[in-house]
């Protein structure tokens, strides 16, 4: 807990000055932010039931921690309501698991953003979009909770573009990268029964993500073909790593996988089977490292590790793959792990709700 | 109006430099390398003018399985009992 008390600036009673005040002080991610006044930012932290000097993320790199009464100040300036503010909370205990690598994943080069997956009946509960235009604007959790996730790295974390956010060129999810799983037409256990929560218990997934690349395929009417293409995006030379994906399918893809009886491990397996490079061609492109070929197929190596091939990651569920997006278009994506490794493992958490 | 600091408190740290040694003459070096491509490369030729200049030691390679992560405790606790001063760096 924090013993010293939350810092109060009096600003005069006009709200476009208060803005031009966020801005001054360098509180923004160069949008515009609500001003984080003392009523709002008590109703959101009523979403919580916690004392607000609760800590709930910590960054090893510097020692700055991220209370309940932090998280609340920055919701607000995002633009999120109250209902969102468990979804945000989740959010950052998942990241501050160590596996997740929390400092590396906002300081790095690589530039990633992290990705939030919301899975379960929260994110209908609270209006979150996993439909048409999933990964787009218009629809306000999905906008604000991941623009919080942002303000909260830069003002509370400290990870300032240039400074300590070291990233070459970013990516767009860093002003937000939020979605909800499809539950509508998935014909497969949702995220988070998969993640082992009880029924009626929602999860948010966090992923230290790149870019997306969109996976384009109108033609293919097997599982096969649709996986081809996905696959191969996964293991183009600039994105294929050691490092672990997130695959969003279409649900015009979904259709083909499920009218052929394909599970979610089937899927996985096969993914994972074919997003791979031969070694020489990783070596024509300087991409080659004997410890990484070491890592994938010495003691302990996968079955569907192929001898003289580089796959993207270690195994199958390195391959996080669910259902989004709009019912029509075979447009689905996927989104590589920040840099080249193992440096950051994709963390979930249960959303506590006041329910 | 009133405005909460979306900023966080100032950490309370801990941390203080070790003692500069009184001479580099003959000591013992250790390589914390990170596992980036080059990493390795890079650090040994340093720690070579260290031994070409000062009749150093290279006594310890130690590697970092993540490169974005701090050292394990075990790591530089297991090479402070081994060497004199320790060289790392970032690969690439």
């Amino acid at each position: 807990m924090s013993a010293l008390s939350p810092r109060i600036h009096e600003v005069p009673d006009d709200l476009l000055a208060a803005i031009d005040y966020c801005y001054e002080q360098g509180w923004t991610d160069g949008l515009p932010v609500v001003p984080p006044v003392v009523h709002r930012v008590k109703a959101m932290l009523a979403s919580d039931k916690r004392p607000a000097e609760t800590l709930i993320a910590k960054h090893a790199a510097t020692g700055l921690e991220l209370s309940l009464h932090s998280a609340a100040v920055n919701a607000v300036m995002a633009g999120c309501l109250p209902e969102y503010f468990p979804v945000l909370v989740a959010a950052f205990e998942a990241m501050n698991k160590e596996d997740f690598n929390f400092h590396g994943s906002a300081a790095s080069t690589g530039g990633s953003a992290p990705l939030l997956v919301v899975s379960g009946p929260y994110g209908d509960e609270i209006g979150m979009n996993c439909d048409v235009n999933l990964f787009g604007s218009g629809n306000r959790p999905n906008a604000t909770i991941g623009r919080a996730v942002r303000l909260i790295l830069r003002n509370v974390f400290q990870m300032l573009p240039g400074i300590s956010d070291k990233s070459t060129q970013g990516n767009p999810g860093k002003y937000s990268f939020c979605i909800a799983e499809r539950a509508r037409g998935n014909p497969w256990p949702l995220l988070c029964e998969a993640q082992g929560y009880a029924a009626g218990v929602s999860s948010v997934t966090v992923f230290a993500a790149g870019g997306f690349c969109n996976v384009e395929n109108h033609g293919g009417n097997t599982p096969e073909q649709i996986l081809a293409s996905v696959a191969d995006a996964m293991a183009n030379y600039g994105c294929i790593t050691l490092g672990q994906s997130v695959v969003i399918l279409a649900p015009e893809h979904m259709r083909v996988l499920d009218d052929a009886g394909w599970t979610r491990e089937h899927v996985q397996n096969f993914l994972f089977r074919h997003a791979k490079r031969p070694v020489e061609g990783m070596k024509v492109v300087g991409k080659f490292r004997d410890r990484e070929y070491r890592a994938q197929h010495g003691e302990g190596a996968h079955a569907l590790a192929e001898k003289g091939f580089m796959h993207r990651g270690l195994t199958p569920d390195d391959v996080l793959i669910t259902m989004g997006g709009g019912d029509a278009g075979g447009h689905s994506c996927f989104i590589p792990s920040w840099s080249r490794g193992r440096a950051s493992i994709m963390q979930h958490c249960a959303i506590r709700t006041s329910k | 109006m009133q405005l909460y600091s979306p900023l966080s408190s100032p950490p309370k740290r801990k941390a203080v430099r070790a003692p500069a040694l009184a001479s580099i003459e003959g000591a013992r070096i250790g390589i914390l390398e990170n596992g980036k491509l080059n990493a390795e490369e890079m650090l040994n030729e340093v720690a070579k003018l260290f031994v070409q200049r000062h009749g150093c030691k290279v006594r310890t390679l130690a590697s970092k399985s993540n490169a974005s992560a701090p050292a394990p405790a075990k790591t530089l606790a297991t090479v402070a009992q081994e060497v004199d001063f320790l060289i790392t760096g970032l690969g690439d």
